[in-house]
């Protein structure tokens, strides 16, 4: 009998509260299908540089989980409250109290296992997506295959029991040593009003902004202490903020009555400081989790555009060796790569020294730029540099006589646009001929210039000293790990033997991808996996706390009918409380994670955060996506609202 | 002000028809302090809802001012509501979340009453109906009488035309309950406001001008308090409802 209870208490429970079913299934996917990343040696053999990712996942998931256990947590507190007069009502028909927290549990569980089921199949097809992505970052072809991962899903059921065993047992304690009367009255334990003085709830706002204000700044500070204090006034705010706000509100209404009469506005902020009197923790917690989100998910994206952004301007050419030092290219290499790759065209060549810095200062009195290992401008013949290009892949230029050209990394291109001195090379004085952009190893100093270089006649560079000799490669095969492997070695054992002081620079084209591909496979993926298990869990509590103000706002709604309100007043009154009440615990979290992502995204060398990877670009794609999985509550929760709430038109 | 013609309603479909109200038809004039009476089922509660447009008539006219409720268009109803007529509701029916200022400025809100003028207006019917000091107060800080007295402010603040109750002593203790009851007479003759109020209670009944009795859906009996003072009409009140039937809770 007892079991049939439980069950048909689950199949209500799963009925009732259908927004936190749903988001326990997702996490039960997502779960799986990061689990999935870490044991699938297909997509660890991808690349050497892949093996540390199922570290990085495996300690994302462990946050992932106890995430989740705040939630599971949260929510089966919850039921019981809302549920607790129905549980003392079991007591008073003469079950005992082992007997009704075994009920509950064995009904949360059920809950629990059927969302683990779902959330196992669902998650396989997440994994697919998760695949499909490991696998275009690596530039490799997707094809469906339907795989179990047995360990992936015996770790994600060992998550699920740890989160649902550690949440269930305490409500078991909780319901084992509990009277009649108290389960009958649970209900109406609220979370108590923290500050209780009018005055003193104001003096905590005012207090609570400044610190604010003072932690945004100073986690904008690259210095760990200030982060850290930085963090530690933060979350003193947003406690404070959302403990005092609701003592401000009525405050700013009473002394302006008529602001409070107009439209919907009565309606509204009592609504809200009504829920704020008694909800301010919960809210301070979920604009932590909404502020870690933001910074959790825009670090992602920063951390793609460094490597995406380094990365295309390493991997311009299937190999190249900047060599240091104004040493010649080193046979060593030479030999290696004629015996092991199959080079279509290659070309050794100098990078030169002008007479003059001037381009250099004009950048540097113009524009955010630093530049190292070169005192003058970097000089290069126009017969290597259209070498260059063909083996780059770039369509050829011209270069007319007298004239020089500019090429320059895409971020100094608007800058260098008014630049019209001349250049004087020897005898020859020559004029700006043009400027150039795309990648092409521009930013170290073995590279071709740091930032920029100057095009010049062949005959005008002879005069000129060598800053450094370069080799750049095209190749009938990529260079993989194994061959890049080789010629750093060779590399090392040059730099042991000759004792030089500079060390010889590397790049393949086919290593940068990889490189990408894995770094963001082991960061970006932890980072997001982390940002979307908060928004879930912040998301799916409000909608859970607001869906059960539903009879509350039925009654509401049903009084004000009878007192001549619109229906379309009503809903948009309605509409008017969800949005302040889904907007409230953002609005911190916006201004400080949007603060602290600009400027993680400023931090990296100029020209490597540009397009996708611009910080403006990763502020609006981190805030689009997340609008996007929090919309989902709030239309979900509205609709339910409206539809519960709101009486038939007349 | 308030004339009932010949209205029915039925509930239920084809093969199960319940009669809630049967050709009831009366008038009330301006002015006027009306109680209905009946037992529980007599249709009481309905045809107040009928009256007040919540629910809407099966048969016959609803017409207050010359205006036929029945007529108007449902995008009306609401506006009528608000400004023509006052609620006052056995368990209150304040919101908890608005302070009594709040809850009496809110029929005036819903009226779009100029925000500027709302807290004066308040101020001026919380006078009349001596509540003044609670007006900063919630409604769980203070007593039924206060909180029903809130709704009756509410109920006349934005000028309604016909205030309507529904056993508004219902959920008072005796002393509240009087207290009450001279506040609607008052309102009743000092204001001007015309009184429609549904009663289980000839004690509250004795305090209107006029007794409608309901049974079975129908009117069974009217009475007139005309120059007798309120104990005999009471004790008048109890003998009709004795004739009348029903439980005996109903007349005690």
């Amino acid at each position: 009998m007892l079991s049939k209870l439980s069950l048909r208490n689950a199949r209500r429970q799963a009925r009732d509260y259908l927004i936190y079913f749903v988001s326990i299934v997702m996490a039960a996917a997502l779960l799986y299908s990061f689990n999935g990343l870490v044991f699938s040696q297909e997509l660890l053999a991808l690349s050497g540089r892949m093996e540390q990712m199922p570290l990085m996942i495996v300690l994302a998931s462990i946050v992932v989980v106890c995430v989740f256990g705040w939630l599971v947590s949260y929510a089966t507190n919850f039921m019981l409250s809302r549920r607790s007069r129905e549980l003392g009502i079991y007591l008073l028909i003469g079950l005992e109290n082992r007997q009704v927290a075994r009920l509950f549990f064995r009904e949360n569980l059920a809950v629990g296992g059927c969302a683990l089921g779902l959330g196992l199949i669902l998650g396989n097809l997440l994994f697919q997506a998760l695949r499909a992505i490991v696998l275009a970052l690596f530039g490799m072809s997707y094809h469906f295959s339907f795989v179990f991962s047995l360990p992936a899903a015996g770790l994600t059921v060992a998550c699920f029991l740890l989160i649902y065993l550690r949440a269930l047992q305490r409500s078991r304690k909780r319901i084992r040593k509990m009277k009649i009367c108290d389960l009958i009255y649970y209900e109406r334990q609220n979370e108590g009003v923290v500050i209780q003085n009018g005055r003193g709830r104001r003096l905590v706002f005012a207090a609570s902004i400044v610190l604010g204000i003072t932690g945004t700044v100073l986690i904008m500070t690259s210095d760990i202490i200030s982060g850290l204090i930085g963090a530690g006034c933060i979350i003193v705010f947003l406690y404070g903020f959302f403990l005092s706000f609701a003592s401000g509100v009525p405050a700013f209404f009473e002394r302006r009555p008529a602001r409070k009469y107009r439209g919907q506005n009565l309606l509204v902020f009592r609504t809200l400081t009504a829920k704020l009197a008694t909800m301010g923790v919960l809210m301070a917690t979920i604009s932590m989790i909404f502020t870690a989100t933001l910074i959790s998910g825009g670090t992602g994206l920063v951390f793609r555009g460094i490597f995406t952004g380094r990365s295309a301007e390493n991997a311009c050419f299937d190999l190249f060796i900047g060599v240091a030092d104004g040493r010649p290219f080193h046979e060593r290499y030479q030999n290696y790569i004629d015996s092991h790759l199959s080079v279509e065209q290659s070309l050794i060549y100098g990078i030169y020294s002008a007479e003059t810095s001037e381009v250099m200062d004009y950048l540097d009195a113009n524009t955010f730029f630093y530049h190292f290992g070169y005192d003058r401008d970097p000089v290069i013949g126009y017969s290597d540099y259209a070498a260059l290009r063909e083996i780059a892949g770039y369509p050829e230029v011209e270069l007319k006589e007298g004239e020089y050209l500019i090429h320059c990394m895409a971020y100094l291109a608007e800058t260098l646009e008014d630049y019209d001195k001349t250049l004087i090379m020897g005898d020859a004085t020559l004029a700006v001929g043009g400027i150039y952009t795309g990648h092409l190893l521009q930013h170290y100093g073995t590279g071709n210039g740091h930032g920029y270089i100057l095009i010049v006649p062949d005959e005008a560079v002879g005069t000129r000293p060598v800053h450094h000799y370069a080799f750049a490669a095209k190749t009938a095969q990529p260079v993989g790990e194994a061959q890049y492997g080789d010629l750093d070695e060779i590399c090392d054992e040059l730099w042991e033997k000759e004792q030089t002081g500079g060390y010889d620079v590397i790049y393949t084209r086919a290593c940068e991808e990889a490189e990408v591909a894995a770094m963001t496979a082991m960061t970006v993926f932890p980072l997001w996996f982390l940002a979307l298990a908060l928004t879930m869990t912040a998301a799916t509590i409000l909608t859970i706390q607001q869906l059960s103000e539903s009879e509350r706002y039925r009654n509401q709604a049903a009084l004000l009918h009878k007192l001549g309100m619109d229906r379309r007043e009503m809903a948009k009154a309605l509409w008017m409380q969800s949005a302040v009440y889904y907007t409230l615990p953002v609005l911190p979290a916006l201004v400080i994670g949007v603060s602290f992502i600009r400027n993680l995204a400023k931090t990296p060398e100029p020209g490597v955060m540009i397009g996708l990877s611009s910080p403006g670009a990763i502020v609006g794609i981190t805030l689009g996506l997340f609008f996007v999985v929090y919309a989902v509550y709030i239309v979900v929760a509205y609709i339910s609202l409206k539809r519960n709430v709101l009486p038939d038109a007349d | 002000m308030l004339q009932v013609r010949n209205i029915e309603k039925y509930y239920g479909n084809k093969n199960n028809v319940t009669k809630a109200l049967d050709r009831v038809s009366f008038d009330v004039a301006d002015g006027e302090f009306i109680a209905i009476m009946g037992a529980s089922g007599s249709g009481k509660t309905t045809l107040l809802n009928c009256i007040s447009t919540i629910d809407s008539v099966s048969a016959g006219a609803v017409l207050l001012d010359g205006d036929n409720i029945a007529e108007l268009p449902s995008g009306e109803l609401a506006r009528f509501r608000r400004e023509r007529l006052g609620f006052v509701f056995q368990d209150f029916n304040l919101l908890d979340t608005l302070t009594v200022e709040e809850n009496i400025g809110l029929a005036l809100s819903l009226n779009h009453t100029d925000p500027a003028a709302v807290r004066r207006r308040v101020e001026e019917m919380a006078g009349k109906l001596e509540i003044t000091d609670i007006l900063g107060k919630f409604p769980y800080q203070i007593s039924g009488g206060q909180k029903q007295r809130a709704a009756c402010a509410r109920a006349m603040v934005a000028g309604q035309s016909l205030l309507l109750a529904d056993e508004p002593t219902g959920a008072l203790d005796s002393r509240a309950s009087k207290n009450l009851l001279e506040i609607l007479t008052r309102m009743n003759r000092a204001m001007g406001a015309t009184i429609l109020m549904v009663t289980h209670d000839a004690y509250s009944a004795s305090y209107a001008g006029r007794v409608l009795f309901l049974k079975d859906g129908r009117i069974f009996n009217e009475l007139f308090k005309g120059e007798r003072t309120r104990p005999v009409f009471y004790h008048e009140i109890l003998e009709v409802l004795a004739v009348l039937g029903g439980d005996v809770s109903d007349v005690i």
